[in-house]
Order: structure tokens, then C-alpha cells, then sequence
């Protein structure tokens, strides 16, 4: 498959449950290194498009590709371009933090070597050897994280990432995806948290009842501020 | 399929449910192979035996089909299976190793509870009769691995623990509990007594619990204890084929049911069809 520009293409995505739009059709190209974010208040639909993205869900119409990989005809290598952070999940609360990622390294044939390594870069070195019971929701959201780097993928699918972190997480957040790019990777997430949006999106999508009510690039939002805009749309919609 | 295997034997051992249900089984079996003992002195199937065998029909089943089914909501209600199956992983592997681990577990709870039980019996200086101490271990075990085939069902089929729990109780009851009453309500109303035989070899094979039974209890030489009439009716279980008739009836139930329960699994509204 010829490598493009474009690493990620919505086609005209959308979901329907018996005849109530959840996501109204949408379509969006995201190139190579480049940050997503997916901003909207609760039940906009950011979850439900980001598991149509991932494939979780099959949309009602519409398409989605990975670097040319189309996620109905090519399914496992489409499933293995991305690295996937859900937002509703509840670990095994009788293995280590160690012995989940991994579990997780397994399945993908990854050495031990970058287990460590992606436990270090969420912080959770200390703690890797306790029970995941014994875990904050702070630390969970970490390891989360380290789950969906493990295979350092071409592309991260996070949904809400900032739940439950701290203000101190939340910035090493910020700087574990802004490192992700530098290094080529490409970045979606959704969030409530307009300020991470505004530090590291390159690229902005606000969504409401299922639609899109504005979208683009962040310099176009950085004079007005994402706060501010989200206002301003809010009221409007 | 080892990966899924290795962590849900880890699981297992760890889970606070294998244990009692390890200690629930444990006290059972001590209390079946004490009161058989008792009347050891007959060899061989006795109505001793019968009778601790419907008991140990009651409650191992239930075991195994709410450990069964559980463990798979969970996946399900706990967002795992979300997340894996954004990964390598078929959901045909994912089954059969969850199975393969659970399996192991219940093999060990069985075999623990029978070796605890026998040797508490031998310390107290009572006579364990070998021929019954085999045979029940032996059906313990390929009841628990059939009704586990049938507890991943379940769980492929409900949505959460809830659905789960009424599942396992509404195949528990029906192929247990009510079994013998619905064969005789549907043997009575057929037309003509040229069906009941038939009718009669298809409804044993369609009940796990019904088909091991009758099968154990015919191969130990104690098919009278059905009535002459049903006894020759089951003619299968003593022929030439019918260890391998057994044999290939337990193979269809654990891996066709296993099969379906990870195709249902895999339908509906995702991708995945690895």
C-alpha cells in the first residue's frame, strides 16, 4: 500500500440507531503528524465517532482508511496502524500493572524491553508491580496510555485521555503527545479539556448532537481561544 | 489462543470465586464419597450412587455455568473485549483460550476436592471404593467441560452479568431440574410407540447432563436402574461404537458450541470478521 500524506480519511461516516442520528455524516482527511482534537460537551458523539473510527462500530454509511488501509477490506492491517485508548474500562484488578501491559505486549509480539519503556513514560514505575486494584483512576488513565504507545502505532486513537489525570499528568500528557509527533506519529483525541486542545491540536473539530458546528485548523480558533468559541457555538447551536 | 490462556489461568487462581467455590465443592464431595462409603460394602453402581450422582448434577453444573458465563460478560461489561479486539486477536482464539484456562481451573477444583475428600475418608479409616471414586471424578470432569462450552454461550448471548446469571439458571433448570418431566410430557403425547425410541435417543443427545449420565451409568453396568423398557430403548451407549459415538457427541458440544458462541460474539456491530 503506497504511503501518503494523508494517514488518516473519513469518508462521509455516520450512525444511525433505528432512524435516530447519533453522528450526522462526516468526513475528514488528517495528514501525517498532526494532532486531532475532537471537542464537544457530553453526548455530542465524540465517543461514538472515535469507535466508528477505530472500527468498534460499524457505521451506517461511509468509509474510514488508514494509510490507504480501508477498514473493511483490510481489517488487521487496518487494526494494527492505530493504538487504541478507550474511555469506558475497568482493568483486572488481581494482575499487576506490569503483568497487564504485558499481556497486551504478547498479543502484539512486542519484547519486554518496551514494556518498561512505555510504564516509564507514564510514570508508573514505582507501582508497576502492584495489583491494579490498588490503582487511582489517575494511574489507570496512565497505563491506559502506555497500552495504546506500546506498539509505537503510526496512529493514536485516544478517547478522553485527561479524565482523571492531574493537573501535573495533564501537562506530562500534553508533552508524551507533542513527543509523539515529533517523532512522526499521528494524534485524535476527544476531550472536554479545551485548554490541552488549545496546547497541542494542530487541528480542531467541535461537535454537537452528533454534527459538526466547526472545524479547522487551531490558528484559526487562536485569536477568539477555544473557551471562548466553544461558548459562542454553544449558544448559537 | 496461549496468551488469552496463560491470563486466564492467572485470573483464575486469583479470583477470590475459584476458592470458594473450591471449598463448596470440596465439602460436597467429602459429603457424597463419605455417605457412599458408608454402604461400600456393595461394589458397583448401587441407588447410593444414583443418588450422589443427581447431586453432584445439581450443583456442578450451576458452578460451571455461572463461572462461565460471567467470565465472558465480564469481558464484555468491563470494555476488555473493546480493546482487544483492536488487537491481533480472533475472537475464535480469544474463546478457545478462555476456555482451555477455565477448563484447567475447574479440572483443579474438581481434582482437589476429590483428592482432599478421599484422602480425609482414608484418615478416618472408611473404605473408598476405586471403581466409584474414578467414575465420579471422571463425570464430574466432562460435565464441568460441556457445561462450560454452554456457560461461554451464555455469556456470548448476554449483555451483562444480569442476563447472564437469569441464562444459567434458565439452562440449569430446564436440562436438570424439569429435564425428566419434559421428556415424559413430550414421550406421552407422541402418535404412534414407533417414535419413542428415536424421540428418545434425540432428547439424550440434546441434554449434556442427560447424555453423560446415561452413557456413565450404561458403561458401569447399571442401565436397569432406568427400567427395563428405557434400558433397551438406549441400546447406543453398549454397542461396539459407543465410546466413540461418546467421544464424538462430547467434541461436538464443547467445540461446535464454542464456535458458534464466538461467532455470536463477533457479529453485530463491529468489525472484526478476522
Amino acid at each position: 500500500m503506497a504511503q501518503t500524506d494523508i494517514l488518516l480519511k473519513v469518508d462521509n461516516i455516520s450512525k444511525k440507531v433505528r432512524k435516530h442520528e447519533i453522528v450526522a455524516p462526516f468526513s475528514y482527511e488528517l495528514e501525517s503528524g498532526k494532532i486531532l482534537a475532537l471537542c464537544g460537551g457530553n453526548g455530542a458523539g465524540k465517543s461514538t465517532l472515535i469507535r466508528m473510527i477505530t472500527g468498534l462500530i460499524k457505521p451506517t454509511t461511509g468509509t474510514v482508511s488508514i494509510n490507504g488501509y480501508d477498514q473493511r477490506k483490510h481489517w488487521q492491517q487496518f487494526k494494527s496502524s492505530y493504538g487504541y485508548m478507550p474511555d469506558d474500562f475497568n482493568f483486572q484488578r488481581s494482575i499487576s500493572a506490569r503483568e497487564t501491559i504485558s499481556f497486551y505486549a504478547k498479543l502484539k509480539k512486542i519484547e519486554e524491553r518496551r514494556v518498561q519503556e512505555v510504564i516509564e513514560s507514564v510514570g508508573l514505575t514505582e507501582v508497576m508491580h502492584k495489583k491494579m486494584g490498588a490503582f487511582s483512576k489517575g494511574m489507570k488513565q496512565r497505563l491506559l496510555l502506555a497500552q495504546a504507545m506500546l506498539a509505537k502505532p503510526e496512529l493514536l486513537i485516544l478517547d478522553e485521555p485527561t479524565n482523571g489525570l492531574d493537573p501535573y499528568w495533564i501537562q506530562q500528557f500534553s508533552e508524551l503527545m507533542v513527543k509523539a509527533r515529533e517523532q512522526g506519529q499521528t494524534v485524535i483525541f476527544s476531550t472536554h479539556d479545551l485548554h490541552v486542545a488549545e496546547q497541542i491540536a494542530d487541528e480542531v473539530v467541535f461537535l454537537n448532537a452528533g454534527k459538526v458546528i466547526s472545524n479547522g485548523s487551531m490558528e484559526n480558533y487562536r485569536d477568539v481561544g477555544l473557551h471562548e468559541t466553544f461558548k459562542r457555538l454553544f449558544i448559537s447551536a | 489462543m496461549l496468551t488469552v490462556f496463560q491470563r486466564e489461568l492467572k485470573l483464575g487462581f486469583r479470583n477470590s470465586w475459584t476458592y470458594s467455590f473450591l471449598i463448596l465443592f470440596s465439602i460436597f464431595t467429602g459429603a457424597i464419597l463419605l455417605l457412599h462409603s458408608s454402604v461400600s460394602s456393595i461394589e458397583g453402581y448401587t441407588n447410593m450412587t444414583g443418588t450422589l450422582m443427581n447431586m453432584t448434577l445439581y450443583l456442578l453444573p450451576l458452578i460451571t455455568l455461572l463461572l462461565g458465563s460471567f467470565s465472558i460478560t465480564a469481558e464484555k461489561e468491563d470494555g476488555h473485549w473493546g480493546l482487544l479486539a483492536t488487537y491481533p486477536l480472533s475472537s475464535v482464539s480469544f474463546f478457545f483460550g478462555k476456555w482451555l484456562g477455565l477448563a484447567i481451573i475447574l479440572t483443579t477444583i474438581i481434582f482437589f476436592s476429590f483428592g482432599i475428600s478421599g484422602i480425609l475418608i482414608s484418615i478416618g479409616g472408611q473404605a473408598i471404593n476405586t471403581e466409584t471414586f474414578i467414575f465420579f471424578l471422571v463425570f464430574s470432569v466432562l460435565l464441568a467441560l460441556t457445561y462450560l462450552s454452554i456457560a461461554f454461550l451464555i455469556g456470548a448471548l448476554s449483555k451483562n452479568r444480569w442476563q447472564a446469571l437469569i441464562g444459567a439458571i434458565a439452562v440449569w433448570f430446564i436440562t436438570i431440574v424439569i429435564w425428566p418431566l419434559l421428556m415424559i410430557s413430550l414421550l406421552t403425547q407422541l402418535p404412534s410407540y414407533k417414535l419413542v425410541q428415536p424421540t428418545l435417543q434425540v432428547l439424550t443427545i440434546l441434554n449434556p447432563a442427560e447424555f453423560i449420565r446415561v452413557f456413565s451409568m450404561m458403561r458401569l453396568g447399571a442401565g436397569s436402574a432406568f427400567g427395563a423398557d428405557y434400558d433397551a430403548l438406549i441400546t447406543w451407549a453398549l454397542s461396539n461404537n459407543g465410546l466413540i459415538i461418546f467421544i464424538i457427541m462430547l467434541i461436538i458440544y464443547v467445540f461446535v458450541t464454542l464456535f458458534i458462541s464466538s461467532w455470536i460474539w463477533n457479529r453485530g456491530d463491529k468489525y472484526g470478521a478476522d
